[in-house]
């Protein structure tokens, strides 16, 4: 008799840790974690994260799943919140919002203890363009060049190390800004 | 069915409600309410306030109890804190510390 039931009629307000595997028709609002298998029914109501080894979910979670083995989303289940693990499962009749994250043990393990962000690994396909952004910057020259103050000279520079190829021709605007800045900055220290 | 089962190794912090039958094993920490038959098995560890309709208890248990039925100090038990039931039995072997508090 090592798995805890949590039946249907059943609400824990609190957190639920320990050793063992843990099945939840009921109610639970808090952190469950685990050393052993999570299966949350289809009448499970879960707020609150949730980790263990191997998660089945038929029911409702708001909050994160992190298994260290495999997560697996049945037909029923309706998860908000973000699903980590090294073997993921996601079946018809599934809903899932969040994001997923299917790392490998080794990655995932010491990171699903606290909410972690550290090893992440944000879909490939979905945005390989970061390497685009750096570039954007330049268009701004704006045509007017006049007013080349000092302090101009030293606002521009931020913007600069990005792109490098435009030293001389201050921005108006931009000037304006910066020199704003500048002296807000000086007020206030 | 629909017995909500604690097992050892468990722990629960906070609060714990039921409308069905309750088994703790492990460990609990906080409020238990429970609308049927709690038992609290040896081996287990209670802090809680305790409100059942009938109450088994082979565990130990820190905290008052209340049940509308029966409670039963069984034999390895432990319980200290107050009680308040219809009816209560205290079998040889077990400790209890506290107050009672019967319908006279």
């Amino acid at each position: 008799m090592n798995t805890t039931v949590i039946a249907a009629g059943t609400w824990v307000r609190g957190s639920i840790q320990g050793d063992g595997d843990l099945t939840v028709a009921g109610r639970v609002d808090g952190e469950i974690e685990v050393a052993g298998d999570v299966t949350l029914e289809g009448t499970a109501l879960v707020k609150g994260n949730v980790s263990g080894a191997r998660l089945v979910v038929r029911g409702a979670v708001a909050g994160d799943l992190s298994g260290s083995t495999a997560v697996v989303l049945e037909d029923g289940a309706r998860v908000v919140g973000d699903v980590r693990a090294p073997s993921l499962g996601v079946g018809d009749g599934a809903l899932v919002r969040g994001r997923v994250e299917t790392s490998d043990a080794v990655g995932s393990r010491p990171a699903s203890k606290a909410t972690s962000r550290a090893p992440e690994r944000p879909a490939p396909a979905a945005r390989p363009a970061p390497a685009a952004r750096p570039a954007p910057p330049p268009p701004r020259p704006a045509p007017r060049v006049e007013a080349p103050k000092p302090v101009a000279a030293k606002a521009a520079p931020p913007p600069a190390p990005a792109s490098p190829p435009k030293p001389p021709p201050p921005v108006v605007p931009a000037m304006k800004r910066g020199a704003k800045v500048g002296l807000k900055k000086k007020a206030a220290g | 069915m629909a017995t909500t089962i604690l097992a050892a190794g468990i722990t629960i912090e906070g609060e714990l409600t039921s409308d069905d039958e309750l088994e703790i094993a492990g460990t609990v920490r906080g409020k238990i309410t429970c609308k049927d038959a709690l038992t609290v098995a040896s081996g287990a560890v209670v802090e809680a306030e305790i409100s059942a309709h009938k109450v088994a208890l082979a565990g130990s248990v820190t905290g008052n109890v209340v049940a509308e039925d029966r409670v039963d100090l069984q034999a390895g038990g432990r319980l200290v804190g107050d009680v308040r039931a219809a009816r209560l039995t205290i079998a040889d072997g077990a400790s209890f510390k506290g107050n009672v508090d019967m319908d006279v």
